[in-house]
This record gives C-alpha cells, structure tokens and sequence, in this order.
C-alpha cells in the first residue's frame, strides 16, 4: 500500500482559511447531534401519540395511524429526505411554497429533522403499539375499575408500564437516530458525513479521515446507550423482572 | 343497591350470559358461585360496565350502567373491585396504590390522601409496607393492599372476583379474614368465590351459576340445605368433597 499516513492533518490549517480539519469535523459533529435530538424529541412524541392512538377503541382512528406507520416505515429514508426536500415544497400553496424556498431560516436542518423524526416516530409509534398490547387486561380494567378515565388509565397505568417494557427496542431506536441522521448530508446539512467527505477531497487524507468520524459516531451512539441504560437503572421497578404478570 | 335485570351478552355468536335476573340489597353480601366458565367473572364486570352487555339494564344505586349517557368514571369511582389476580399498579409503591385515585379521581390533598392510605394499611395489616412496590409482597400481601386500594375510595358496595384462587393456601385465611371484618361491617358484597366457608359464614344470599345463566339465586340456608338444581348439588358435592 502506498499511502501517506498524516496523523497530524486534523491539526493542520486548512488552505485559505484560518480553520483547521478537527474545526470542521466538530461543527460537523454539532449538526449531527442537533438534528438527531431534535428528531428525537419528535419521534418520541409523535411515536407515543400514534402508538396508544393506535389501541384506542375508535377504529378509524387506530387505521389511520396503522397508515402513518405503514407509510412511513416503508419508503426509504433517503428518499423521504428527497421528497421533503425538493417535492413536498412544491405542493404547498404559492406563498407559503415561495416563502420555504427562498427565505426559510435553517431550511435544510429543519427539513432533515422533521423527515428523520417522522421516520422514527413510526418505528416508536409500532413498540408502543405491541408495548401496550403485551400488557395483561387486568391492569386496564384495574384502572378503569378505579374510576380512571380512559386517557387516565393510559396515563397513569398503561403507558408507564408499556414505557419500560419498549426501553430496549427504544435504546437500539435512539442509537439509530445518530447514525441514520448522516442522511442528511445528501441535503446539504453540514454534518458528520458531509464535514467528512469535504475534508477527504480537500485533504486527500481519506483514512484518517473516516477513521475520525467513524470514531465520533461510535462516541455519539455508546453515550445515548449509556444514557439509555441510565433511565432504565432509574425506572427499574424492584420487585420485578419487566413489568407484572 | 345493585339491580340486574334480564341480562344477556355475547361474545360474537357465543352466548356468555343467558337472562340472568338478580338483586343485591343494601348491606347484604351475596356469593357467586358455579363451575368454570359459566360466566362468572362476565357477570360480575358488567355490574361496574368493564364489559359491555347487549340486552337488559343493571342499575347501582340507581344509575343505569348500560347507558351511554352515565357518566360510568364516576360510577366506577364508587364500586370497589378486587381481581384474581390483584393488579396493582406494580411501578407505584403500595401506598401509591392506594392514593393515586384518591388524588386523580376524587380531587383529594396528598396528604389527605395519604392519611386514608395509611389508616387502610394499618386496618389490613400492612402499615409497614408502604414504601415497599407490590412485586415484593407475597400473594395474600398484594390481595390485601387490593382491597384497601379499592376502600380507598370509599365504596358504597364492593365487588370481588375469586379474590383467593390465585393464592397459595396459607394465605387464603388472611384475606378472607379481611372480607369477612367487611362484610360483618356492613359493606354490601359481591363475591364471586369457591370459599364456601366464606359463604356460610358471612354471605346472605347464594347465586349458582351454569351455562352463562343464574340457575338458583336463594338464601345461604336453602343453597346449602337443599339445593333445588341437579347441577348445584352436584357442584356442592364436588367442591365439599375437597
Ligand atoms: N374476551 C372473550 N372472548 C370470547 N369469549 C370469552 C371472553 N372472555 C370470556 N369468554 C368465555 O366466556 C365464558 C365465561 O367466561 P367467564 O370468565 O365469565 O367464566 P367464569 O365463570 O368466571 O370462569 P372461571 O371460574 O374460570 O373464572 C367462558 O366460556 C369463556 O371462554
Ligand atoms: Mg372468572
């Protein structure tokens, strides 16, 4: 192998610019961590909302959040990035349509953001559905027989046990998230992938390069397991494997 | 204080309950009895509307369960009910178990509520074990805790669905000591059970069940004296025979 390895080219200035290469891998990093926790936070909120709507007695409603998630679980994330992107814009009504391609603030994190959190929302929202389908009836008639309203029962007794139960498919779900957000390099947010691919070109460095961020995504993924893990040491019932039988 | 009045349900094309007519007076205490799905359990969650029935009206304290338009949180708020299999919140502490309707559906203080939460404790035996969660309490703790749970919210009448059969033995006699104090209280008492210990101690009235329909409905006295129904007697002769 003929190659030139350079350990200290995340350290070098890069031509032209005052910066150097570790500069724009840790604003990469930046926009790779904003847009997974934003997308977090919608697919949690979301993907909740679907998922108990979706064992709600109202059979419409329940079939059309069945579509939300088929729907989006389908279509490949790269392609929904596209769509949002480039086609959705034009479907909007003129002004509102001109207004998002010429002058909205921060077009391209939103956008990756909102796609990638819907994404995942359907995932979530399928683990809270068979989450709360493994719960024994007893506990929602217990609720109900309580006096609980429904959305109370859901509140208080299904939702909290159906929580716990989905925190492993939820931890690999979050993890997930940081690794599926390099996507959005392909609409030009200026993340972990997109940061690296410019730092190849421009340095020739290829190696080095890609060793750095597939070091970077292996930090971001180990402490949102890490961080996982910790919730779910916290919520831990004692007393209890999973939740009762 | 409970009315049932020609009651009959079905689960798709199979018929649970057949006309089924019966009646629990203020401070009585009636026990449920019958072989293994005759519709039992059925019977006894239509009372506080958990399962919806397709003819006939029951009435608690003359509010019909069956009616769209009753607000049944609120009625379910006043009718006790104690499970097979316990179900208590097993991610709150017992005392939160016992509080947490108190504060969401009552609109009680917490500390209200927690001094009621803790009386019933002590009244069940089980003050000690307030912080503790149900998952580490015995089978005959957890019935316990389920039944002052539901006093908590301070029942005009008390609904018990085999409050025993999931127990081990040796921890029958706690809970059925605990029903028992209630009944001789005055608490009216619905009580599906095979304990017919319980039944000839504290129960007025004796419903016999088969098929999904109340086959005999009469006082302790006759039930066990002369059981008019081929079907009750051989049900009593088996389960005496244990
Ligand atoms: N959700 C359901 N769907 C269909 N059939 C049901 C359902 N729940 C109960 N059944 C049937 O209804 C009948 C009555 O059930 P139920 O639980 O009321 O009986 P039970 O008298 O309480 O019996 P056990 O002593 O075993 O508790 C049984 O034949 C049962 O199989
Ligand atoms: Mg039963």
């Amino acid at each position: 192998m003929n190659y030139h390895w350079n350990w200290g080219i995340y350290l070098e200035q890069i031509k032209g610019g005052g910066e150097t290469y570790l500069s724009w891998l840790m604003t990469g990093l930046g926009w790779t961590v904003s847009v997974s926790l934003c997308s977090w936070a919608i697919a949690l909120v979301l993907g909740f909302l679907i998922g108990t709507l979706r064992t709600a007695p109202s059979r419409r409603v329940a079939r059309l959040c069945t579509a939300y998630v088929e729907l989006f679980r389908n279509i490949p994330l790269l392609v929904q990035m596209f769509l949002w992107f480039f086609v959705v814009p034009e479907f909007l009504p003129h002004g509102l349509s001109m207004w998002v391609k010429q002058e909205m603030p921060a077009k391209e994190f939103l956008t990756a953001s909102a796609c990638l959190g819907l994404f995942t929302s359907a995932r979530i929202a399928e683990q809270v559905r068979a989450g709360i389908q493994s719960l024994p009836a007893g506990q929602r008639h217990a609720g109900l027989a309580m006096g609980f309203t429904l959305p109370q029962t859901y509140r208080y007794v299904l939702l909290p046990l159906a929580f716990r139960i989905i925190l492993p498919p939820l931890t690999s779900e979050f993890m997930n998230v940081f690794k599926n957000s390099s996507v959005a390099f392909a609409i030009g947010v200026l993340e972990l992938t997109f940061q690296a691919r410019q730092m190849q070109e421009d340095s020739e460095q290829g190696i080095e390069t890609y060793l750095a961020v597939t070091l970077l995504y292996f930090i971001c993924a180990f402490i949102a397991n890490r961080g996982m893990s910790w919730i779910e040491k916290r919520t831990r019932i004692p007393g209890c494997i999973a939740a009762e039988t | 204080m409970i009315e049932i009045r020609n009651v009959s349900k079905w689960y798709g094309k199979f018929q649970v309950l057949t006309d089924c007519s019966s009646k629990v007076e203020k401070g009585e205490v009636v026990v449920v009895c019958g072989p293994s799905g005759s519709g039992k359990s059925t019977l006894i969650k239509c009372v506080n509307g958990l399962e919806p029935f397709l003819e006939g009206e029951i009435l608690v304290n003359g509010t019909q369960v069956g009616d769209p338009k009753t607000d049944l949180p609120k009625l379910r708020s006043s009718v006790g009910m104690v499970f097979q299999h316990f179900e208590l919140f097993p991610h709150m502490t017992v005392i939160e178990n016992l509080t947490v309707g108190q504060v969401k559906v009552l609109g009680r203080t917490k500390e209200e509520a927690r001094r009621k939460g803790a009386d019933l404790l002590d009244r069940v035996g089980l003050k000690e074990f307030a912080g503790k969660h149900p998952g580490q309490l015995s089978g005959g703790q957890q019935q316990r805790v389920a039944i002052g749970r539901a006093l908590a919210m301070d029942p005009i009448c008390m609904l018990f669905d085999e409050p025993t059969s999931a127990l081990d033995p040796e921890m029958i006699g706690e809970v059925l000591s605990v029903m028992q104090d209630l009944a001789r209280e005055g608490m009216t008492m619905m009580v599906v059970t095979h304990e017919m210990g319980f039944a000839r101690n504290v129960a007025h009235r004796v419903i016999f069940m088969d098929n999904g329909r109340i086959v005999e409905d009469t006082t302790k006295q006759e039930f066990f004296g002369t059981p008019r129904s081929e079907r009750a007697q051989l049900f009593l002769s088996r389960i005496l025979r244990h």
